[in-house]
């Protein structure tokens, strides 16, 4: 594997091209090896942003080697299992369709779902599949889906939506939390009016299938049902507009609103380029960039609510290049859980114990499939707390330090491979770069330093130093950023 | 017989629906996920439940009669010697014992057929005598035991006690190579069959492990995807799951497709006390529009046995249940 150099300073390695594309698949995806790293940078940034962007064009999971070893994960019998299957599918692409996997991740946010309440994990996961499948698409056509996604319905209420007793539940949330937003520029977006017309417009979609116990049969998931009995077909005045309005009517017309460009494109930011305040703030509190919104919501209607092209745009924009952007936003625990996998090399593979590591992002307060609430995850520092820094820097030290893992028996060899003398230094920041050009504030890198001269001094050798740097890495307040 | 249904013939009518036994559970009556199937000496039908990590419990053998009865049932989650945990195959010996084969340890384990353990053996490795992930088992007509290891990619022969006595295979697509092979069948004759799972084929070996045939499930069939478990009847047919199709497929010796069984389940005798006391329960699985494929149809059939007089065991393992057919 290439190296810059593991003489190289901190800012020289932050300078670099290495450095800019481990950035971008540290957003796009869970990060790189540094053989994946190699092979980008001989790709180019715009070639693995292409790259990343047609995640179709890759090879998905071995299924078949899924379900002969994970036989209980076909229907999910519990939310432990679920979370676990996300979790190695998230995992198991990281290297083949890392893109796919961080949309869906995103999209899980936005659209919050969650098993609390609708208590059938194949369902749930079948949304998450969804959103895989429709998530770097157009996002009125995701928007159709998710209107017709059996764990949203539930989730919502939509099933008790009836033409002569409306339940609003979906027809609000749609509204405020997936698509326009409360407000923007200090004005409110739409009406109470507008929420109770989208209402009647969803009334008639339902499910089926919902009411099937396990028992004796196992389990089996959700279907969508339109009943256009139980449908509200009056006019509606929806947004200004009036007329006939069935569902797919209502998002055709909120899609076209101005506030669903700045409301999925603020989400965008927030999520792959830097932490921003939370969507509650958003009517009245504007973008930290501006001009990247604006950006963002200009392709948004140039390319027909193209999701895929907005990342185009945001992937190769400066404000994402810039080194402002590096490590500026709090890594998700699905990223730490994920990020950390992917880079030593673990559960590439389907074996036992596997449900273990998955529970991680649970006890680092991001409960995959069962969201605190319809308003997602609060994000950035928000993640943070004293209890899940310590589960974050626990998990991040024990995986980095563990010299069974392949990943870091790699970056242990390529290390000591260098043909020039390794001194503390050239270990900490060797182990910086390969570990995706890591940046350290310069007290902390001189402290690691220190800490290696220490123990080579002392005559430890070289493979325990480079263990112990790789584990004091993983431990510093810097890896916990993206 | 717990049930009658309508249409209770197999797709060319060499088979007729008989019963079922089964409704999910972690434990008592009822399996959790079967994957494997044995005809024990003590006439009754034992079922290997693989279950999940959330459940250990359920990781178990059970034992009833073949009109349902429960009779009993033995687990032991873990991988201490006499416990288990990916639960692959069990296959009863000549000697009346219990072998059970479990990927997560790599080893044979030995029980009574009620459960007491007797022994264990195997360790993991590539090298001759060693397993990776041990899966399929049959007992040659020699008393030997064959054992397919499948990240190994190949078959090996031991002796009861688990002392290597031969082995072939490697992975690849041709003759008398594999791909992550599941099944193993032994005939009368001593000649071995083995389902290639990820190369959709069975192949069949004499008992020195020199290739004969190859079947792809193509000769009066559409072919096999992801075949898993097999075996043999006392006229030479060859019973396949067809996993990845949800069917089981009949071969005659020729490797010809004869018949296909697609699940044509009524309710067991299990599941009948079940619902009768969750009559609402029993309402909503009626009116479910997927009920058919819930009620009746096989769902990842992953073992297959048959016994003297011609019953078909079925384990239809993501509908937590064992179809039988008779054959006519």
């Amino acid at each position: 594997m290439t190296m810059v150099s593991a003489n190289a300073d901190t800012n020289d390695i932050q300078s670099s091209h290495r450095a800019l594309i481990a950035h971008l698949v540290r957003r796009a995806g869970f990060g790189a090896t540094p053989a994946e790293l190699d092979k980008y940078c001989g790709w180019g940034y715009d070639a693995t942003v292409e790259w990343l962007l047609h995640p179709e064009a890759q090879p998905g999971l071995d299924e078949d080697i899924i379900e002969r070893y994970y036989i209980d994960w076909k229907e999910s019998r519990n939310i432990e299992g679920a979370l676990t299957e996300t979790v190695y599918r998230m995992n198991g692409s990281a290297a083949t369709r890392p893109l796919q996997e961080k949309v869906a991740l995103f999209w899980h946010g936005v659209f919050a779902t969650g098993l609390a309440k609708v208590l059938h994990e194949k369902t749930m996961l079948n949304q998450i599949d969804m959103f895989r499948e429709y998530g770097l698409g157009s996002f009125r056509m995701l928007l159709e889906r998710l209107a017709r996604d059996p764990a949203m319905i539930f989730w919502l209420d939509n099933n008790f939506n009836h033409k002569d007793a409306i339940n609003e539940n979906w027809g609000r949330e749609l509204l405020e939390l997936f698509s326009m937003g409360v407000g923007m520029d200090g004005k409110e977006n739409y009406t109470e009016d507008d929420v109770q017309e989208a209402a009647r417009a969803f009334t008639g979609w339902t499910i089926d299938d919902d009411n099937v116990a396990s028992i004796p049969f196992g389990k089996t998931p959700w279907l969508f049902r339109y009943d256009p009995d139980d449908h509200d077909d009056g006019i509606k005045t929806f947004q200004g507009e009036t007329g006939n309005f069935n569902g797919d009517d209502i998002i055709e017309i909120i899609c076209r609103q101005p506030s669903t460009a700045r409301f999925i494109s603020r989400h965008m930011y927030n999520f792959f380029v830097a932490d921003d305040v939370q969507v509650p703030a958003w009517q009245n509190t504007p973008p930290a960039d501006p001009d990247a919104i604006a950006l963002l919501e200009a392709e948004y209607f140039r390319s027909g609510y193209d999701i895929r092209s907005m990342l185009k745009v945001l992937f190769t924009s400066d404000f994402f290049k810039s080194e402002a952007a590096r490590f500026a936003r709090v890594k998700s625990p699905a990223e730490v859980v994920v990020g950390t996998l992917h880079l030593v090399g673990d559960l590439k593979f389907p074996r036992t114990g596997v449900m273990d590591t998955a529970l991680e992002c649970r006890y680092m307060n991001q409960d995959l499939l069962n969201p605190p609430s319809v308003e997602g995850w609060h994000t950035g520092k928000e993640w943070i707390d004293s209890g899940s820094m310590v589960e974050r820097i626990n998990f991040v030290a024990d995986e980095l330090g563990n010299p069974s893992h392949r990943g870091v028996r790699n970056i242990v060899g390529a290390l000591l491979e260098q043909e020039s003398g390794l001194d503390a230094a050239s270990i900490v920041d060797g182990c910086l770069e390969l570990l995706g050009c890591v940046a350290l504030r310069e007290d902390n890198r001189t402290a690691l330093v220190a800490q290696a001269a220490e123990l080579l001094e002392n005559g430890a050798d070289l493979e325990s130093v480079i263990l112990n740097a790789l584990r004091m890495i993983g431990s510093t307040r810097e890896y916990q950023f993206a | 017989m717990s049930t009658v249904v309508e249409y209770p013939v197999s797709v060319a009518g060499l088979y007729q629906y008989h019963d079922v036994i089964g409704l999910l559970s972690a434990s008592g009556p009822g399996f959790s996920g079967p994957v494997s199937l044995a005809l024990g000496p003590d006439g009754l039908l034992h079922v290997a439940s693989r279950a999940n990590p959330n459940q250990p419990e359920g990781v178990r053998v059970s034992r009833c009669t073949f009109d349902g009865d429960y009779v009993g049932e033995f687990s032991g989650w873990g991988d201490a010697p006499g416990q288990f945990i990916w639960i692959t195959e069990i296959r009863f010996g000549p000697d009346g014992n219990l072998y059970l084969s479990d990927e997560n340890t790599h080893r044979i384990s030995v029980f009574t057929p009620e459960g007491e353990f007797l022994r264990c053996w195997g360790e993991l490795g590539a090298e001759p005598g060693q397993l990776n992930r041990p899966s399929g088992m049959a007992f040659a007509p020699d008393g030997s035991l064959l054992v397919v290891d499948s990240l190994n990619h190949r078959v090996q022969r031991f002796t009861a006690d688990g002392e290597y006595l031969a082995g072939w295979g490697s992975e690849g697509e041709g003759p008398g190579q594999f791909s992550m092979p599941w099944g193993v069948a032994v005939d009368g004759g001593g000649d071995v069959y083995v389902t290639d799972w990820r190369n959709d084929r069975v192949q069949k070996f004499d008992a020195a492990g020199r290739f004969i045939a190859e079947f792809d499930g193509r000769g009066g069939g559409n072919g096999f995807s992801r075949p898993n478990g097999l075996t043999l009847d006392s006229e030479g047919r060859i019973y396949v799951c067809d996993w990845w199709k949800d069917r089981v497929q009949v071969l005659d010796s020729d490797g010809r497709v004869v018949d296909t069984l697609i699940g044509h389940s009524g309710t067991s005798k299990w599941a009948r006390t079940f619902l009768d006391a969750n009559p609402d329960i029993e309402e909503k699985l009626n009116a479910a529009t997927q009920n058919i494929e819930l009620k009746r149809r096989f769902y990842r059939p992953a073992a297959v046995t048959v016994s003297d007089d011609g019953l078909v065991f079925v384990a239809d393992c993501y509908r937590h249940r064992v179809q039988i057919y008779r054959r006519l």
